[in-house]
């Protein structure tokens, strides 16, 4: 039972690192129908700004633990976001009316630059976060120990989950986002600036895979430029599981693919824990193709 | 205007017809190729086995060279840490004309290479591949530099059984030809010892989170426990099996006999970690040892980290002294000479006895490490 209870806490936090990235994922193609390849490595690359900021201000002098924490995510979302902002208008916006295939490639493009330009600013070894930044302990609850950051990661997921829900279903600019994503020409013809809309989203998008970025950086403390490719896969796989395009469809197919993933590792082989991922994948694609909460939507002519 | 455009570019091309007649004949360099990961995930090693060749080569070269005033020329290649890149790299160097080819760090990739090598009789020395299937394909020209897995395995197995007197044994791998290979042999020293082996599994490298398995590795109860991959893992694990509370001995490889690994794991963490290894650069004491310290030191501005850029320097200066004694630069004499009269060379590495006919370094290079308080790692003494 013990053992069950952790499997499912780990599995939650997993799932809801996968589900933070897997937003970006399904918010530009709901806009744009492209499926933006780069967000991967935008995830990585807000570990690594997460990074130099807590160094610059340790170095610095600034000695509190939580108010370097929020500078980094201040600065690592926003600069991210700004990031994501200009690989649209840079690579994805010229091709806006290109075959559907030049932006994906476009894309793969964008994300080899940004790797190598990590691994060329930043060295080629792998970095660690600095230690003290976090709570290290963990409770002890029936004789496990649950550690403390991880729930305070999959209660921080939550809450950016559920900000953006309510963001996107509940108030104004929401609501042109949505609009976007089912018609641009329509939307257009309601006085929507599309441009903007697109360039919002993807600024939200980025800033959020940051985040899940920066937590993963904070708890593992080892990160990569290669990370952004495995973990990106698995998040592209969860927007897909929940319907791409689909919001809550995102959330929902990050924590089921994270919870299911570590119980079969858990349970049955943890060499095999990719293939169960995929399998999952497999399985409920062949039954609802358009993914878990996806929706059909008449093709345009 | 058309008139023009012709005669400049007669004239241009006339300039370099004569610059080219005019240009002394130079002797054709000698190509060694060093085949690493210089991008990707082991490029921080990679790097350093290639700076290691370029130090010593800059030395053969301004004491004249060799073959009577030939320079050694090293080609990097670079395999990015994956086996179809090292596939695609390897034809790359054959087609620049190498008669050797030094490398890989990961034995994965030199695998993917080494039939192509073969292929063409160019002469491959790995640097720091250690599973033991590499020298039981029964490629002629190629060599080991380090020592191999089932030595590694023998030294884990002694350690765990007639050291340590522990039974309740946990290995874990991440299905790479190296990490597998030295965990099969490992489990097969054990049970012949007499150790039981609780648990045995692999995990996917490249991940983040390991509590899943390693949760299951506790269940298990064993009382020391086998991480045979390479070092961001080992770190990862490490700090991760703290937090879920697995208290049993950890061991781990000499793939993560590197700071890296304690960097990334913690000093707090990673102290107390068991590992089996083959000496480290600083604790050699041999004097080639020592001056090459230095002179990486001198031209690089810091030591070189770990031991395989020890290996990649034996690894050249073998060659050159098989390209020395033969006075050839032909790969089949080069590497008759490395099978059947390489005897006792000193090496930065130990003294190297000479390779068997399956190309293996013979003698046994591995040792037991440790990670004491102050996070170094130090010769381990019970």
């Amino acid at each position: 039972m013990e053992q069950f209870v952790q499997q499912f806490l780990n599995g939650l936090t997993v799932g809801s690192g996968y589900a933070l990235v897997a937003l970006g994922y399904t918010m530009v193609y709901g806009v744009l129908k492209l499926i933006n390849f780069a967000h991967g490595d935008l995830f990585m690359l807000g570990a690594y700004l997460a990074l130099s900021t807590t160094l610059t201000l340790l170095a610095a002098g600034v000695a509190t633990p939580w108010v370097v924490v929020l500078a980094a995510f201040a600065a690592s979302m926003s600069l991210v976001g700004l990031t994501g902002v200009f690989i649209e208008r840079t690579a994805y916006r010229p091709l806006r009316r290109a075959t559907r295939l030049a932006p994906v490639v476009s894309a793969l493009g964008a994300a080899v630059v940004i790797q190598n330009g990590v691994m060329l600013a930043y060295g080629a070894n792998y970095q660690v976060f600095p230690e003290g930044l976090v709570a290290v302990g963990g409770w002890r609850v029936a004789g496990m120990t649950i550690p403390l950051f991880r729930v305070a990661m999959l209660v921080v997921s939550l809450c950016l989950m559920g900000i953006l829900y309510l963001f996107v279903q509940r108030t104004t600019v929401g609501a042109a986002i949505r609009a976007v994503s089912l018609d641009h020409d329509t939307a257009r013809l309601m006085g929507i600036d599309v441009d903007r809309i697109i360039m919002l989203v993807f600024l939200i998008g980025p800033a959020l895979g940051a985040a899940a970025g920066i937590m993963i950086g904070l708890y593992y403390r080892q990160i990569h430029f290669t990370m952004g490719w495995v973990y990106g896969l698995k998040a592209f796989t969860a927007a897909i599981l929940g319907g791409i395009g689909n919001i809550p469809g995102a959330m929902v197919g990050g924590m089921i693919l994270g919870l299911f993933e570590t119980l079969a590792a858990g349970y049955i082989s943890s060499a095999w824990k990719d293939a169960f991922a995929f399998l999952l994948l497999i399985a409920i694609l062949v039954v609802r193709p358009t993914g878990l909460l996806g929706e059909r939507v008449a093709e345009k002519l | 205007m058309r008139k023009i455009l012709v005669l400049a570019v007669v004239a241009v091309l006339a300039v370099s017809v004569v610059a080219c007649a005019q240009k002394p004949k130079e002797k054709p360099t000698i190509k060694i190729g060093v085949q690493e990961a210089l991008t990707g995930d082991w490029a921080y090693e990679g790097q350093g086995i290639l700076n290691a060749v370029n130090l010593l080569a800059e030395q053969v070269n301004s004491a004249g060279g060799l073959l009577d005033g030939r320079k050694v020329e090293i080609i990097p290649g670079d395999n990015k840490s994956d086996a179809k890149e090292s596939a695609l790299s390897a034809q790359k160097l054959i087609n620049s004309g190498v008669i050797a080819v030094i490398g890989s760090y990961g034995s994965t990739v030199t695998e993917a290479a080494q039939k192509l090598y073969d292929e063409k009789g160019i002469v491959h020395i790995a640097t720091a591949s250690t599973a033991t299937r590499l020298t039981e394909h029964g490629y002629k020209r190629f060599f080991r530099i380090c020592s191999s897995d089932d030595r590694q395995g023998l030294c884990a197995a002694d350690l765990i059984v007639n050291k340590l007197g522990l039974k309740k044994v946990a290995i874990i791998h991440d299905n790479t030809t190296y990490a597998k290979g030295l965990a099969d042999w490992t489990k097969k020293y054990l049970e012949e010892r007499g150790a039981n082996i609780v648990f045995f599994d692999a995990l996917t490298p490249k991940e983040k989170d390991y509590t899943a398995i390693l949760t299951r590795v506790k269940a298990a109860q064993p009382e020391v426990w086998y991480y045979t991959g390479y070092y961001p893992e080992a770190a990862l694990l490490v700090r991760q099996a703290a937090d879920i509370g697995l208290k049993a001995q950890f061991m781990t490889g000499d793939a993560s006999n590197n700071p890296e690994f304690v960097r990334l794991a913690g000093v707090e963490y990673a102290k107390g970690a068991l590992i089996t290894t083959p000496p480290q650069p600083a604790d050699l004491p041999y004097p080639e040892a020592k001056k090459f310290l230095e002179d990486y030191k001198a031209k690089f501005g810091k030591y070189p980290e770990s031991i395989w850029s020890l290996m990649g320097a034996d690894a050249f200066r073998v060659l050159v002294e098989a390209i020395k004694q033969t006075n050839s630069d032909d790969p089949g004499k080069i590497a008759d000479y490395l099978h059947n009269q390489l005897k006792n060379f000193p090496g930065i590495t130990g003294p190297i006895e000479g390779f068997d006919e399956r190309g293996e370094r013979k003698g046994s290079t591995y040792e037991v490490y440790t990670v004491n308080d102050q996070g170094q790692i130090v010769p381990y003494k019970k």
